[in-house]
């Protein structure tokens, strides 16, 4: 609301940060890993005189170059540019709290920059210890960029003590900063081997291709296991709400683990076959499919943290719609579009309910939700909803989805951003007087149509009694772990149940 | 005051400090840049000439070519980080309202890389195609250049900001601006003029071991470089003259120092078109003449927008600890640099 939206309603700015990130980390971690890799096997082929080894290295260190140095070095740029044009105020923030993290991590990339292009361009020429001096330099640079940017990106998963005391070192050694450097460590391990078995596969048939298989496929089990053991650390020092989620509390998250468990089955059971039992067998199809893998595990690991620390964009302080926790009293009582500087419409009132509205869902939605676009797609997400279902579901929308932020601003907005929804997208006209179908009906809509609409909700509980689904309205977790819990009064869980046995065509 | 001006963030130390960084890292930033730009335009022009020296020296920039882009790359991230500390809010949002063309910066910039290894590490095979991927590396450049300077000059008219109401998706590209195209063509011309002094003094390194191709470096260089400081001269006039009047005013008397940077800039010129073909001498005028250059560029961004916005205003809550571990980790970072430089330049050219 400090800064203006870069408004794009069908495709959503979280999708291409998305996009551009995953792409990122899944090269960025090799940057990492691969340097180690680099010298680890450089030192392998000088001590064992062997200079076909000396040679794989050469052309993996050229192939290192154009995927880090060019795809890995411009995407990073192209995460700063987009999160700055889709989260420009947390951008700030975290540009104004770390700027000299980010400085400092800026030399580290000089020095990394510099050290690959002397590794690279003077290999075979230089003295073999100096040689390898450099290599050592580009990894220890490289690494303690990762150590950066780690401390910077758990900030926002748990900034820890830095809410209370604003320090720098609070927020950079927060409660994530060690698991996540230990795990992210062991994913570049990994990557380092999965990224090789592509040079390996290109090699020509040989004791060089079968040595340089097998040495790649010991990286990627090695680190394969400290990664298991780190992210299981990672995931226990997690904050409460952001576990649950991860848990299974976000159906996107589940989604996006289950694709990243195959992956991750998929690079340890390629790994393990193809590489270290019969080398022999490994081939160009092999690699990319480890590769594969290997890109499905990582994006699933980027998209899942982006998405556990969901209603934030960083934890506790800021809503991933841009508005400061602090201020939501401040903005419920005075109205959220006299204190937004980027809106044509300063207040709602019952002239301008569609316009005020559409402001509100780019103000409040639109960080997360597309309009018709692919992704989150409110129209979707909203189909079912009568306008008063709308209006009670906005006002409770935190305690219901507790991955959503609040509804923010007052009275008259929320019934601004509610006719926007049913009459602005779905061209239903708001009604005059209460809802047909009595309370429970009403009741379901309010707490029920969000995210299953009554054909739906027919079809899964039927042949059920009536009982048996008053009492499932008691513990709806246990139904599917999704969902939460109704917090409705017995009252109105019994007038619930009657309704939702009505559809069944029970006597209510 | 205009309402749609964000609430800037607090700084972590005095904005001075930020504003020191700035002009430091900058001009670095500039003069990689302007090698960059002048070594793809020389290599260009010199790969569609026919003759064996001219394709050698084609060959010898080509190598030169990805250095740079990294090089430049990374000398941008420093001043990039500390403008966006002191003008953050400001930057951010014009980068909002021309989103989709900000975005494809570094997209552009990926192709364009690309290109220039493919240029260098396919030159023989190539042959002349070779000015297919070094024509589209320049003209990347040269469209970066022009988004750069749309949003930069975009991001001094908050006035100009409400466009944005009309066009939310991020669209706008203000060229409407009337110091735009005099500021872009100003800033192209010169960085082709300093990109082929850089070719020159790569040249004149270069005469030892291969003459003809360092000699005619030199003097396709120098012929670049003093052709375009001579326009160069014509197009900064045309850009003072652009320029809002109050802040003109300041170049012509308003200020002393204003006055005395656009006094020293001239002076600094005239001298360089004067050193004649000595190189060195060129290029130690040249380098203090960019950081003059950058000086002013300074003062036309704090006069445009003095009237809504002033650094000096930004609220601090200092904390010194991270800025001492920066200015070591810079002084490490550069002695490891120069000492891995160092070991390059003893490594025999061949095997």
């Amino acid at each position: 609301m400090n800064y203006p939206t870069w408004f794009r309603p069908g495709m959503g700015g979280g999708m291409m940060i998305a996009i551009i990130a995953i792409i990122h980390v899944f090269i960025s971690h090799f940057a990492v890993g691969g340097g180690l890799y680099l010298v680890m096997a450089e030192r392998k082929g000088l001590r064992e005189g062997d200079p076909g080894i000396l040679a794989f290295t050469r052309r993996h260190a050229k192939f290192f170059l154009l995927m880090t140095m060019v795809a890995g070095g411009m995407t990073g740029v192209a995460i700063w540019f987009v999160i700055s044009l889709v989260q420009p105020a947390a951008t700030s923030l975290l540009i104004h709290v770390f700027v000299f993290g980010w400085a400092i991590e800026w030399v580290f990339f000089l020095v990394e920059v510099v050290a690959l292009f002397v590794y690279f361009y003077t290999f075979g020429r230089m003295e073999d210890r100096t040689h390898l001096a450099i290599g050592w330099i580009y990894f220890g640079a490289a690494w303690l960029s990762l150590f950066l940017i780690n401390g910077i990106i758990d900030f926002m998963l748990d900034p820890g003590a830095w809410v209370a005391d604003g320090n720098f070192g609070s927020g950079f050694f927060n409660p994530l900063f060690w698991p996540s450097l230990a795990f992210r460590t062991a994913v570049a391990g990994l990557l380092a081997g999965v990224y090789a078995f592509l040079t390996t596969a290109f090699l020509e048939e040989g004791p060089t291709r079968r040595t340089m298989t097998r040495f790649s496929g010991q990286w990627v089990l090695g680190a394969y296991a400290a990664a298991l053991a780190t992210g299981a650390w990672y995931f226990l020092r997690l904050p409460a709400p952001a576990r649950a989620l991860v848990a299974g509390g976000s159906p996107t998250i589940h989604r996006a683990l289950q694709a990243g468990l195959w992956g991750l089955v998929g690079v340890a059971v390629l790994a393990l076959v193809f590489t270290l039992a019969r080398p022999g067998l490994h081939s160009r199809p092999v690699a990319f499919l480890v590769f594969l893998s290997a890109f499905v595990f990582m994006g699933a690991f980027e998209w899942t943290r982006e998405a556990a620390r969901r209603p934030y964009v960083i934890n506790g302080v800021m809503y991933s719609n841009g508005i400061l926790k602090a201020d939501v009293a401040r903005l419920d009582s005075e109205g959220i579009l006299g204190s937004a500087r980027w809106t044509a419409v300063k207040a709602a009132d019952e002239n301008n309910l569609l316009e005020a509205g559409r402001e509100l869902f780019m103000l409040e939605c639109y960080a997360c939700h597309t309009l018709h676009g692919f992704n989150n797609d409110l129209a979707f997400r909203t189909r079912n909803l009568t306008y008063p279902a709308m209006l009670g579901y906005l006002k409770t929308i935190h305690e219901k989805r507790p991955f959503m932020p609040p509804f923010v601003g007052n009275e008259a907005e929320a019934r601004a951003l509610s006719a926007f929804i049913v009459k602005g997208i779905h061209g239903r006209e708001l009604p005059a007087g209460p809802a047909p179908g009595g309370k429970g009906r009403a009741l379901f809509e309010e707490n029920c149509t969000a995210c299953h609409d009554e054909a739906l909700v027919k079809t899964r509980t039927a042949g059920w009694a009536r009982t048996r689904i008053r009492t499932a309205l008691d513990h709806l977790g246990s139904l599917n772990p999704g969902m939460t819990d109704y917090e409705g009064t017995a009252q109105e869980k019994d007038m619930l149940a009657d309704h939702i046995f009505g559809l069944q065509g029970g006597a209510r | 005051m205009n309402p749609l001006i964000p609430t800037p963030d607090v700084l972590p130390a005095p904005w001075g400090w930020f504003q020191g960084f700035l002009m430091l890292t900058l001009p670095l930033h500039l003069l990689a840049m302007n090698a960059m730009v002048g070594t793809a335009a020389l290599s260009l022009l010199a790969r569609l000439k026919g003759d064996a020296a001219h394709a050698r020296l084609a060959h010898e920039l080509a190598k030169l070519l990805p250095i740079l882009v990294a090089v430049t790359v990374n000398l941008g991230l420093a001043p990039l980080l500390f403008v966006q500390v002191l003008y953050g809010h400001l930057l951010y949002t014009s980068s909002v309202l021309m989103a989709v063309h900000w975005l494809s910066v570094p997209l552009i910039l990926l192709v364009a890389y690309y290109a220039t290894y493919l240029y260098d590490f396919r030159f023989e095979a190539l042959g002349r195609w070779g000015a297919v991927p070094v024509g589209l590396a320049f003209v990347s450049f040269m469209f970066i250049a022009f988004l750069f300077t749309a949003n930069m000059t975009l991001m001094l008219e908050p006035s100009r900001w409400s466009a944005w109401f009309n066009q939310r998706g991020g669209t706008l590209l203000d060229t409407g601006n009337p110091m735009f195209w005099a500021r872009y063509v100003h800033n192209v011309v010169g960085a082709v003029a300093v990109g082929g002094l850089f070719v020159a003094v790569f040249g004149r390194l270069r005469a030892g071991r291969d003459p003809e191709v360092g000699d005619l470096a030199v003097r396709l260089g120098l012929k670049v470089f003093r052709s375009l400081t001579m326009g160069q001269v014509l197009v900064g006039f045309w850009y003072l003259l652009s320029l809002p009047a109050p802040v003109m005013k300041l170049f012509m008397g308003g200020s002393p120092a204003a006055t005395g940077l656009l006094a020293a800039g001239l002076l600094l010129a005239m001298l360089v078109l004067a050193a004649g073909s000595r190189v060195a001498l060129c290029a130690g005028l040249t380098a203090v003449l960019v950081v003059v250059m950058v000086f002013m560029r300074d003062v036309v961004r704090v006069a445009c927008l003095s009237p809504v916005f002033t650094p000096a205003s930004l609220k601090v809550a200092p904390q010194y600890p991270p800025l001492v571990l920066f200015v070591v980790s810079l002084a490490g970072g550069i002695a490891l640099v120069a000492w891995m430089v160092l070991q390059a330049l003893k490594v025999p050219t061949s095997k």
